[in-house]
């Protein structure tokens, strides 16, 4: 089960876009325009996301639902497979 | 940094121009069409009417008026105007010939129009009198017959009992004839009156005649156009018959009062038929006349039409030359005029190639000198934007304008805004739909910039590229949230699984079996208990992103202040407050992240409450409930202490070192120093020049008030500590939006679409297409739109208020340079 160490890879991995962001972005008129729009992009949607996967990584509840039918465990289990 | 200019505003440079005379409107014209420099005006002092080239401007102001006079008759006419052929040579400079020519041609062409249009007035009233002289002779006929009928039977009322038969039977011969109102001395006026005075006419003639009249009137089938106004009315024929030459006069006087037309009648039936005839004559050759002048009228105004637009256009850069000439200096002794203006300092090498040009043209003696000058005065802040990054820039500068250099909000906010805009809207299906609105406008951007367009799709035209990155973000927290259209997708093996069995209607929980690796875990969608993780979910994620969107906000105040080179800012302005955020709402956001970090169940331990834990952080420092962590109360009264510390740092520092300061200075004696310092430089100035340079330069240097310093540092202190509070808790606005719209999409779904699937039969055939219509409409009206509008503007306030509040001056002028662009793409008033 995960740890919650993809996080900290997913940064470096963000990390390391950014850095080539920066120093690949060809010199002109807008290379601060790209530069500053990439790397801002990079790192709020890495936020939103970590923010998101690490809510999940030890739920302190679980789904509970009562209007499921019995014949979806079927179907559920073909798709998925059970481990 | 090179040309670009848009994390900080262009360096600029107040410069000084002598041009010689001769060139002036020709250098004035090609700097409009480079469209980079802003002329300051030299002449503040003279009222307008005094300038040098008002001759100028009034002879531009006539030609104008004459072209709007085509435009209006054009308009009359019916005639399209042709639009300026070709967007590209709109912004050249004008000949000078050329407007010449243009001045004369419509001197000419209004008299021409105006003639033409007189003579074409003077016909048409002369047809609507020929038109009417026809109507009453027709209707005046009929009435003739009749009225010879009255005074037969009047006659034989009074001579009823004792004339003899033969007598009448003579006078009804005569009257056959047609003879006998005058042998009666009866006279009668004849004419046409407007339909509605009809009625007020017969009443007044009946009172004011004492009821001695006999009055006719018949009503014209065709309604009759009124030259002057071209309005249709409707009119009647009338003829009043009355006795005596007073009273006849007195009908005269009481008609044409009453606007009506009189028309001289001859009571013979021979002679009105030749009348007749002469009026259809008449008639006939006024049309013909009529109709050659309106045609020629018609292909006059369509010669003009075809060129009035291009003709205005020059107009209106020629008056614009003249303006700008008007704010120059005019030296009578040697001829040449002065200019002073701002201009971008990348662009100089641009304007003075420009200047050399014009001289190079006109093949003159004298250059055209540019002068760099040195100056105490604000430059205007000019950001170099393109046609992306404009609407972004649009957005800042509806708040405030930058200050000169300092750092840009627009730059981040390319990302930021239609980010946060995207939390609150996080739908992959709407986001969809409004990606590729904003990809249709931009992919058809230069057909769509050619057309026409109304007030709202311009508003949405000129944010297109914010739509597509609105649209693009919505996209991606819409995979985030897991929702498309408030349905779930299961594009990866879910973390959490279901038991294998259960009986219908029984309570079952999920196991979890891993963590979804991209956003919510669909199992979590549609089940009993989906809101409250969302709820806990969304609130600290906006908590989060609040206070990352603040810290960058505020650590753009830290590159200001490097920027400025003010140390005493750094330490007494931006440390304070960044060790007061961060050790308040920094510790919020950390506390969250390391309690969903933790295992609680796994170490077997209780779950902290945050809520519980912040509460206790401040009433009660060092006493912790449940530890989230070893050394937990120390730390956070350690935290709570720097907090408290940086209030008194962010009051008192900055404005006791200033003082500290000013004091030394003082001591010293050095008072007026960098005053005189000032003074002195521009004086160097002129003296290499060898040139009079007046230069009125501002002394802004003001007496150091302790006072006034105290009061600003007191009031930054109190507003920043508490907006620190409160703009966090306004960043939750992102979860209170992202909830709702997550709620009224599935309730949509449910109240349309959803119902069709219970229906069976044709029935439900018919109505999943109808509810499908309605559902798609909704969501396109209500969901894309409104809610796309509103999480706009709260978008636009966290971007204003939250963000801007923490490193934004915003006491900046803008750069509006004198171009022809700019003065075309203005409203003609």
């Amino acid at each position: 089960m995960a740890n919650g160490a993809e996080v900290l890879y997913v940064l470096a991995a963000v990390i390391g876009l950014s850095l080539a962001t920066w120093f690949l972005t060809p010199k002109g008129d807008n290379q601060t325009v790209w530069r500053s729009s990439v790397i801002l992009t990079l790192a709020m949607c890495y936020i939103m996301w970590a923010l998101t996967y690490l809510s999940q990584l030890h739920p302190l509840i679980q789904p509970m639902r009562s209007d499921l039918r019995p014949e979806f465990a079927e179907g559920y289990s073909e798709y998925y497979g059970t481990e | 940094m090179g040309k670009e200019a848009f994390f900080r505003s262009a360096e600029m440079s107040l410069v000084q121009l002598y041009i010689a005379t001769e060139v002036g409107r020709e250098v004035v014209a090609a700097l409009g069409e480079l469209g980079s420099v802003q002329f300051r005006d030299l002449n503040a002092d003279v009222n307008s009417f005094q300038r040098t080239f008002v001759k100028e401007i009034r002879r531009l102001d006539n030609v104008e008026r004459q072209l709007r006079f085509f435009s209006s008759q054009i308009e009359k006419a019916g005639i399209k105007v042709n639009s300026v052929p070709g967007y590209a040579d709109v912004t050249a400079a004008p000949h000078s010939n050329e407007i010449d020519q243009l001045a004369i041609r419509s001197e000419d062409l209004e008299e021409r129009v105006n003639q033409l249009i007189e003579s074409n007035e003077r016909l048409l009233k002369k047809q609507v009198e020929l038109v009417e002289l026809r109507h009453v002779l027709v209707e005046a006929g009929a009435f003739f017959d009749k009225a010879h009928n009255v005074p037969e039977e009047l006659r034989a009322s009074v001579d009823n009992d004792n004339a003899p038969l033969l007598n009448n039977d003579v006078e009804q011969g005569d009257m056959s004839n047609g003879t006998t109102f005058s042998v009666m001395n009866i006279g009668f006026v004849a004419g046409v009156i407007p339909r509605e005075k009809m009625g007020t006419f017969e009443r007044i003639l009946w009172r004011s005649l004492r009821g001695n009249l006999f009055l006719n009137s018949a009503e014209i089938a065709e309604t009759i156009k009124d030259p002057k106004t071209d309005e249709a009315i409707e009119k009647n024929v009338f003829v009043v018959f009355a006795h005596g030459a007073g009273i006849l006069s007195k009908i005269h006087k009481i008609a044409e009062s009453l606007d009506a037309d009189l028309y001289s009648v001859d009571e013979d039936s021979g002679i009105r038929r030749d009348q007749i005839r002469e009026v259809n004559n008449s008639i006939s050759d006024v049309e013909e006349v009529l109709t050659t002048t309106q045609s020629t009228l018609y292909t006059e105004l369509q010669a003009i039409a075809e060129q009035i637009a291009s003709w205005m256009v020059v107009v209106k850069k020629e008056k614009a030359i003249y303006a700008a000439l008007n704010l120059f200096n005019y030296d009578q002794s040697r001829k040449s005029l002065i200019a002073e203006g701002w201009c971008a300092t990348d662009d100089l090498p641009f304007i003075k190639a420009t200047l050399g040009d014009v001289t190079e043209r006109a093949g003159l003696q004298v250059p055209s000198i540019l002068n760099e000058l040195h100056t105490t005065k604000t430059p205007p802040t000019y950001y170099k934007t393109n046609i992306f990054t404009e609407s972004f820039q649009n957005i800042i500068d509806a708040y405030g304008i930058s200050q000169y250099r300092e750092v840009n909000p627009g730059l981040p906010a390319i990302i930021t805004f239609p980010f946060m805009f995207a939390i609150m809207f996080g739908d992959l299906g709407h986001g969809a739909i409004m990606f590729l609105a904003g990809l249709v406008m931009v992919i058809y951007e230069k057909r769509l910039l050619k057309a026409q367009r109304d007030e709202i799709f311009d508003m949405a035209f000129t944010g297109r590229y914010i739509i597509l990155l609105m649209g693009a973000f919505s996209m991606y927290t819409g995979v985030m949230y897991n929702d498309i259209f408030s349905k779930s997708m299961s594009i990866f093996k879910p973390g959490w699984e279901w038991p294998y069995t259960w009986n219908e209607g029984d309570l079952i929980m999920a196991n979890q079996t891993g963590v979804y690796p991209f956003g919510v875990d669909p199992t979590w969608h549609g089940a009993d208990n989906n809101l409250i993780f969302n709820n806990s979910y969304k609130m600290k994620l906006s908590i989060v992103m609040g206070f990352c969107h603040m810290l960058y906000s505020l650590f753009f105040s830290l590159v200001n202040y490097r920027f400025y080179n003010s140390k005493i800012d750094i330490f007494g302005n931006f440390l304070p407050g960044f060790l007061f955020l961060v050790s308040i709402f920094g510790y919020l956001s950390f506390i969250i992240v390391f309690k969903w970090a933790v295992d609680w169940y796994g170490i077997g331990m209780a779950p902290p409450g945050l809520l519980n834990t912040l509460i206790d952080m401040f009433l009660s420092p060092g006493n912790v409930q449940d530890l989230l962590y070893e050394g937990q109360p120390t730390v956070q009264v350690a935290l709570v202490l720097l907090a408290v510390a940086c209030v008194p740092w962010l009051l008192l520092l900055k404005p006791l070192y200033l003082r500290w300061e000013n004091n030394k200075i003082k001591k010293q004696g050095y008072e007026n120093l960098s005053q005189q310092e000032v003074t002195r430089l521009s004086f160097d100035e002129e003296a290499e020049n060898g040139t009079a340079v007046v230069m009125e330069e501002m002394h802004e240097e003001h007496e150091f008030e302790f006072g006034d310093v105290m009061i600003h540092q007191v009031i930054h202190t109190i507003e920043f500590c508490l907006n620190c509070v409160s703009h966090t808790a306004s960043y939750l606005r992102l979860w209170a939006l992202s909830l709702a719209h997550a709620q009224l999409s599935s309730v949509l779904w449910t109240m349309t679409f959803e119902r069709a699937f219970s229906m069976e039969g044709g029935l439900g055939v018919i109505m999943a297409f109808v509810l499908f219509g309605a559902w798609f409409l909704l969501t396109i009206a209500v969901l894309v739109v409104m809610e796309g509008t509103s999480a706009m503007l709260h978008s636009l306030r966290l971007h204003w208020v939250e963000a801007m509040s923490k490193h934004f001056i915003g006491d900046g002028i803008p750069f509006m340079p004198f171009s022809f662009k700019a003065v075309l793409e203005e409203p003609s008033a």
